[in-house]
């Protein structure tokens, strides 16, 4: 793993050259083309908005500041996979020409996509701060650690799934499908306090599968500690007219552990993916 | 055989009963659905690119590679540029390797030769400041001053050409890879392709020469490999191993 890693740091260069590529395409060599790239997670959130606060009767100030806390971490994770999976196939020409440590492709397009996350979170801080006036969050200092088991997740996934791809084409699809559920099972047009309250489920069953739930999709944890850390607590009150009754939940404080867990988990699979992925390289250009 | 390598060079280029056999599949992409009938018997090739081949390149030589299609040229640099691993034998290859790369394919054709020429130039081994360093030059050599920031979707396969071998050319390398690809230039530029070759080998760089052209091989080349289905045909003085190769292409019909 120590080789792997310092011959990576030996092609940084490259790396950086094919992040720096990547962001130029992206942005089509404007400063406005930033912009537009933010024009879709904003429409997206703003039709969620509408949706859950007056179609739904979610009663919450801010919602969008809520909704955004956590989509822009999941877009960031979606497009990481998604973007990556195609990176060995698309440079198959280079790949076929001369000996570069293969796992720079993926790696470089999930730092584009970091790196776009990052200053999306700056728009989102500049509008909350500066504009709303919300105040200031101790748990911000605990942002760094959030974003960097998000991107150890990533890295590890996306060279996992980069891997896949160039053997079996359709894999890409598959992750596809698999992202539009994982959206789903993640708090981001919800709350996961939401799992604990609801009287839908039994009440004897409502821990576990609280827990449950956070501990196998690293996304929800991660949703959540982006939401509890940016913005402050809040007291939802869920208006439902077909449940005839109204539904209160407190917020409760960002679990520590679950953090570190998160952590430790994306550490290992960062580190598998990289594993798996350098025991495979050589077998892209001699796929059959 | 290896006749001509000179005593006391230092070893470039060292293969030792090199074999590489790669599995050709019929069907035509791969999916999951090939995982999934992994089990029945599938219609898969072994096919022998190359076969038990052994030379050794001394620091300083020009070799031509010379052979028909399909004779394991392409995959002998391959593995020379670590694209391949041997299925046996072994290679030990002494300092930087470049191939020349071919521009335009798997590379943005929205971005611009200057932003393409950093891609290349750093795949090939520069750090960005070294490729800062030497843009004019590479611009220069490649006639692109007008073209320079122009997306390379706009560019003609001779322009692509010239700028894939003006890279390589700049890049200082140990060990040039030239693969067939002089062949797209106009003739005054291929003139001046090979005068950077000549400088190349007043330097006592290593070059590796492929080509079907044989008045090419001959003008740069001191050596020549032929290669036949694999199997390393002759090894030798350039003259001689081009005349036993036209004799044999002449009989077989």
């Amino acid at each position: 793993m120590r080789e792997l890693l310092l011959e990576l740091w030996r092609y940084r260069e490259l790396l950086w050259t094919l992040v720096i590529r990547e962001l130029r395409v992206r942005y089509k060599n404007s400063f406005l083309g930033f912009f537009w790239s933010l024009l879709n997670p904003l429409v997206t959130v703003l039709v969620m908005t509408v949706v859950f606060k007056y179609v739904m009767g979610m009663r919450i100030d801010n919602y969008s500041a809520y909704i955004l806390a956590a989509y822009l971490p999941w877009t960031f994770f979606q497009f990481a996979l998604l973007d990556s999976s195609q990176t060995i196939l698309v440079y198959m020409p280079v790949i076929k020409k001369i000996y570069f440590p293969r796992a720079v492709l993926p790696l470089a397009t999930t730092f584009a996509n970091l790196i776009h996350f990052l200053l999306a979170m700056g728009v989102l801080f500049v509008y909350l701060y500066l504009y709303v006036g919300t105040p200031l969050q101790w748990g911000l200092l605990l942002l760094p650690v959030v974003v960097l088991a998000q991107m150890l997740w990533v890295v590890g996934l996306s060279l996992i799934i980069a891997c896949w791809n160039a053997f079996y084409e359709d894999v890409k699809y598959l992750v596809s499908v698999g992202l539009q559920l994982l959206f789903f099972l993640t708090p981001i047009i919800y709350f996961s306090e939401q799992l604990r309250a609801t009287t839908l489920i039994p009440e004897a069953y409502r821990e576990p599968i609280f827990w449950a739930y956070h501990l196998l999709n690293p996304m929800a944890t991660l949703a959540m500690a982006y939401r509890k850390l940016i913005l402050p607590p809040i007291t939802l009150i869920y208006e439902n007219p077909a449940m005839g009754e109204a539904m209160r939940f407190t917020d409760m404080p960002l679990p520590y552990w679950l953090l570190g867990v998160n952590l430790v988990l994306g550490l290992a699979v960062a580190c598998i993916g990289l594993a798996y992925f350098h025991k495979k390289e050589w077998e892209f250009v001699e796929r059959p | 055989m290896g006749t001509l390598s000179q005593k006391g060079a230092e070893i470039a280029i060292r293969a030792q009963n090199l074999t590489k056999e790669f599995l050709l599949s019929h069907q035509p992409y791969s999916s999951l659905k090939g995982l999934l009938l992994a089990f029945l018997p599938k219609r898969m090739e072994h096919i022998v690119a190359l076969k038990e081949v052994s030379f050794t390149i001394h620091q300083g030589e020009t070799v031509g590679v010379i052979g028909r299609n399909g004779s394991g040229k392409s995959t002998l640099l391959g593995i020379i540029a670590r694209v391949y691993r041997p299925t046996s034998g072994s290679i030990t290859v002494n300092g930087r390797v470049a191939p020349l790369l071919e521009l335009g394919a798997g590379f943005h054709p929205d971005l611009t030769g200057l932003e393409n020429i950093y891609f290349n130039g750093v795949i090939l081994g520069l750090t960005r400041r070294q490729v800062a360093e030497r843009l004019p030059e590479i611009i220069a050599f490649a006639e692109l001053e007008d073209y320079i920031d122009a997306p390379i979707r706009t560019y003609s396969s001779g322009m692509l050409m010239r700028l894939g071998f003006a890279i390589a050319a700049h890049v200082d390398a140990d060990i040039l890879l030239v693969d067939e690809v002089l062949a797209v230039g106009d003739a005054r530029f291929q003139q001046k392709c090979y005068r950077k070759i000549h400088e190349f080998q007043e330097q006592g760089r290593t070059i590796l020469f492929v080509s079907h052209d044989m008045e090419a091989v001959r003008q740069v080349a001191q050596r020549a490999l032929w290669l036949d289905k694999g199997v390393l045909r002759a090894d030798g003085e350039v003259n001689t191993v081009i005349e036993a190769y036209l004799q044999e292409a002449a009989a077989t019909p």
